[in-house]
């Protein structure tokens, strides 16, 4: 049985409150230690008095933690054994979790792209650049820790906080307590890289713990439901995550027939489990023989066990499972199923099932269905036309539209509650590393502020504190919340 | 109040309650409508299990009902209020006697701990009608010490937790700690009475927690629940130095249960509770059956003494039962948590 420690400042944590991570038959897998408030207060303190490592250290870092991460032992698992714990635990294709380990190794070992893709094209990265003598843009942190409530529905997920961390910021993973392994791994990679044990910490927590994490820190962000989202949406020192919504347009111009594999793709890659699967799929024009089309080539994925070769579709207790499927049962009242209507739920025999895909029609689209995103490939085909016009597509993370319409692009490029906009046959899920996922989490993080330094800094020290007394680089960083 | 053993010590406490000499007004009106005779039919602890949980007619009762005839003129009493997070609180009634008893017993229990006598107290625990602040009061008195207050109304900060107004809740808690700051920075104080939630607050202060290191020999806590984690960071990280006592009380319990001393460094802590007058039992919520040593249930106390009767009373916390100390009565209770936890999980819309 592995022991997952909270990793803070003074090292691993080992708390007396456990809670037990069982895979999907039951069978304990491991321990999680939970943090309780205090430590967490304490932890971030401890964290806002490190100092931040050179630029050119953190970007060194996450080079070797992308290696170890990838390719080496981790807190006494091979990457085999931890893609094979996360895959019995979660569900989740054995592929998938591999493809996302690679994922996750390539984001960091790229990190330098985001971080100077996202800087301002004038403003330079510190107040020891020679522009700065006769005043210049600095780019600077905001604050000193960062704090993310994580998910633990895809490992990839993970990539989302990599930036803060090489921004400077010390970071505070709180994991979900579905999927700890991933965050476990990635933190211990990067402790062990170079981040120290003050730069990076795993606070696993209770429910009740998880606010105290997001209060001491100076910025955060937290994954979630459209509960999540309204919580948080007066603070704003909390950046919500929610669910994805992605779609998919097809207008009336456009030949569907070719982009059947692509739609397929993007409903249901990577197990249909994250957050740019596409949910709602739009046609201008009769959506029947798309929804047709779409169900027949969903209907052929297998239903195997997580950790079989072969396996796309994720898995789930059957408990849980019926759950789901009785939840989308009652969401889909009144569609037209073409796919799932009779249950999606495929029992494997030992304890778990296959949760298999689900198409349905809809009249119309603003039915309430077209954003409903669940946890495995579940799609709501519905019409659109112009008259219907952008309120359908708002609230989206990805909008892969297929059009040649130059007016239509224009407005979904414009469309401030539509995150990514991919024109032509793309799939949903199709990311590169150093784009913005939903926004550069430098937008969030980061600010600019001129500094015009006449001093020559000292030799030999780089991001450290400043050999030449400089008001703006020595001014004591705060928390910019005391100031609102 | 002579010991014995506990047949002859609940019969005792019949004769009081149920003689029309000595009983409450309370009591000897509730006779008629309970279906037993308390003198005839309650002849030990496990009979206790006949009477019905009467905490919730303290709310309307009035006081003077609740004074034992026996005690004439001279009861001395003192009105005490629970927690009270909506409407009327429930109100019990100390006679002198029980207060100073109860102190007494509280005290040695903090020599047993190695408590430094002759010290001052600063006392950051519910104050005006919660009997926390008086014991706090009378034993830092006992002890040769003078007692620091703070005002700190309970119910106010549970409203505002109750309507989600943790920024009002957070500022009042600050609030509290600026008074126990100017205490601590002004007196000399060597013990530190204090509830979880001001300890793990003023732990946040730097400047507070080097005051107490440097002052403070003993700090005792409750009031509230503290986990087992954060008891470990208080007492091995945050105030190394000082003596920690816990207690676990309860106003229908009429007084507290004490940490037990000498538990070793990963021990949980164990909770002895002032028998026979106030005794535990840890059962089973489902079937009310008592549960074996080791495993959790709900708590049940009994409190018996000549100031009330107050007895099968089943609280909202669960705790692990352990033994009692050689020879005595009811059970000890360990890990005490508010409510049981359930695992259940729901669906939730999205794929967070």
């Amino acid at each position: 049985m592995l022991s997952l420690d909270v990793l803070g400042p003074g090292g691993p944590y080992r708390s007396r409150r456990q809670e037990t991570i069982r895979d999907l038959a039951g069978n304990p897998v491991a321990t999680l230690s939970l943090a309780p408030s205090l430590y967490v207060t304490r932890a971030i303190k401890a964290m806002r008095r490190a100092p931040a490592l050179p630029l050119d250290a953190r970007v060194a870092a996450f080079a070797r933690a992308a290696r170890a991460f990838a390719t080496q032992s981790v807190a006494g698992l091979t990457p085999e054994e931890y893609q094979h714990t996360v895959s019995t635990v979660t569900g989740i294709p054995i592929s998938v979790v591999r493809h996302a380990t690679d994922d996750i190794a390539r984001a960091a070992e790229q990190i330098h792209r985001s971080v100077e893709n996202a800087r301002p094209a004038a403003a330079v990265g510190s107040w020891r650049d020679p522009r700065a003598r006769d005043g210049a843009a600095v780019w600077t942190r905001r604050g000193e820790v960062f704090a993310v409530h994580a998910a633990g529905n895809h490992p990839a997920v993970h990539q989302g906080w990599l930036d803060a961390l090489a921004l400077g910021y010390r970071v505070a993973v709180r994991p979900s307590r579905r999927e700890p392994f991933t965050p476990h791994r990635l933190v211990t990679a990067l402790r062990e890289a170079g981040f120290g044990d003050e730069g990076i910490a795993l606070l696993s927590t209770d429910h009740d713990v998880a606010d105290d994490i997001l209060r001491h820190a100076d910025f955060g962000m937290v994954y979630g439901g459209a509960d999540v989202v309204g919580k948080y949406a007066g603070d704003a020192r909390v950046l919500p995550q929610g669910p994805g919504r992605s779609k998919i347009l097809i207008t009336a111009e456009t030949d569907w027939e070719p982009l059947v594999g692509t739609i397929v793709e993007s409903i249901s890659s990577g197990g249909g489990t994250g957050c740019v699967n596409a949910t709602g799929i739009l046609v201008e024009g009769d959506p029947s023989p798309v929804a047709a089309a779409i169900a027949e080539r969903l209907a052929a994925l297998p239903s195997l066990p997580p950790t079989d070769e072969r396996a796309v579709l994720p898995v789930q207790p059957v408990g849980l499972a019926r759950r789901w499927d009785g939840y989308l049962r009652q969401r889909a009242a009144g569609t037209k199923a073409w796919l799932g209507g009779d249950g999606v739920v495929d029992e494997l025999g030992d304890g778990s099932a296959v949760l298999r895909p689900a198409v349905h029609q809809l009249d119309s689209p603003f039915a309430e269905q077209l954003g409903l995103e669940l946890g495995f490939p579940c799609a709501w085909v519905a019409p659109w036309d112009r008259d219907a016009g952008l309120r359908p597509l708002r609230d989206t993370l990805v909008l892969t539209a297929v059009t040649t319409d130059a007016e239509l692009i224009d407005a979904l490029v414009a469309e401030p509650t539509i995150a990514n906009v991919y024109v032509g046959d793309h799939p949903t899920p199709w990311m590169a590393h150093g784009l913005p996922h939903d926004g550069y989490l430098a937008e969030f993080l980061m600010r600019t502020k001129t500094v015009r330094c006449g001093v020559v800094p000292a030799a030999g020290v780089s991001g450290g504190p400043p050999g030449a007394r400089c008001r703006s680089a020595s001014a004591p960083s705060r928390s910019p919340a005391r100031h609102r | 109040m002579v010991e014995h053993t506990g047949g002859e010590f609940v019969r005792e406490m019949m004769q009081w309650h149920f003689s029309p000499e000595t009983g409450s007004p309370f009591w000897l009106k509730r006779a008629g409508t309970l279906g037993f005779d308390p003198l005839t039919d309650v002849k030990d602890f496990d009979d206790l299990r006949l009477f019905p949980n009467v905490v919730d007619e303290l709310r309307d009762v009035g006081v003077h009902e609740l004074i034992p005839r026996g005690y004439g003129d001279g009861h001395g009493a003192a009105v005490y209020e629970s927690g009270g997070t909506t409407g009327q609180p429930k109100r019990v009634m100390y006679a002198a006697e029980w207060q100073r008893r109860s102190v007494e017993w509280f005290s040695e229990r903090l020599d047993s701990h190695g408590v430094p006598r002759n010290v001052d107290w600063l006392s950051a625990v519910p104050s005006g009608p919660h009997n926390v602040g008086a014991m706090a009061a009378d034993t830092a008195l006992s002890r040769g010490g003078v007692n620091f207050f703070i005002d700190l109304d309970p119910r106010w900060v549970k409203k505002l937790l109750a309507q989600g107004r943790t920024d009002v809740a957070g500022a009042y808690t600050d609030h509290l700690i600026e008074q126990v700051g100017y205490i601590l920075a002004g007196q000399d104080v060597g013990v530190l009475f204090a509830t979880p939630p001001l300890l793990e607050r003023l732990a946040h202060h730097d400047d507070l927690v080097e005051l107490v290191n440097r002052k403070v020999r003993a700090i005792i806590w409750g009031g509230t629940h503290m986990d087992a984690d954060t008891r470990d960071l208080l007492r091995d990280e945050v105030f190394p130095d000082a003596t920690f006592v816990g207690g676990y009380g309860g106003t229908m319990m009429l007084g507290t249960s004490v940490e037990r001393p000498g538990l070793g460094r990963d021990e949980p802590c164990v909770f002895d509770s002032f028998a026979p007058y106030t005794t535990f039992r840890v059962v089973d919520p489902d079937t009310g059956e008592v549960v074996p040593y080791g495993e959790r249930g709900q708590v049940l106390t009994h409190h018996m003494s000549r100031t009330a009767l107050l007895v099968n009373n089943l609280e909202r916390d669960y705790a692990t039962r352990i033994a009692p100390v050689d020879g005595g009565f009811g059970d000890a209770v360990a890990d005490v948590t508010p409510v049981a936890s359930f695992g259940d999980t729901t669906v939730i819309e999205g794929v967070y």
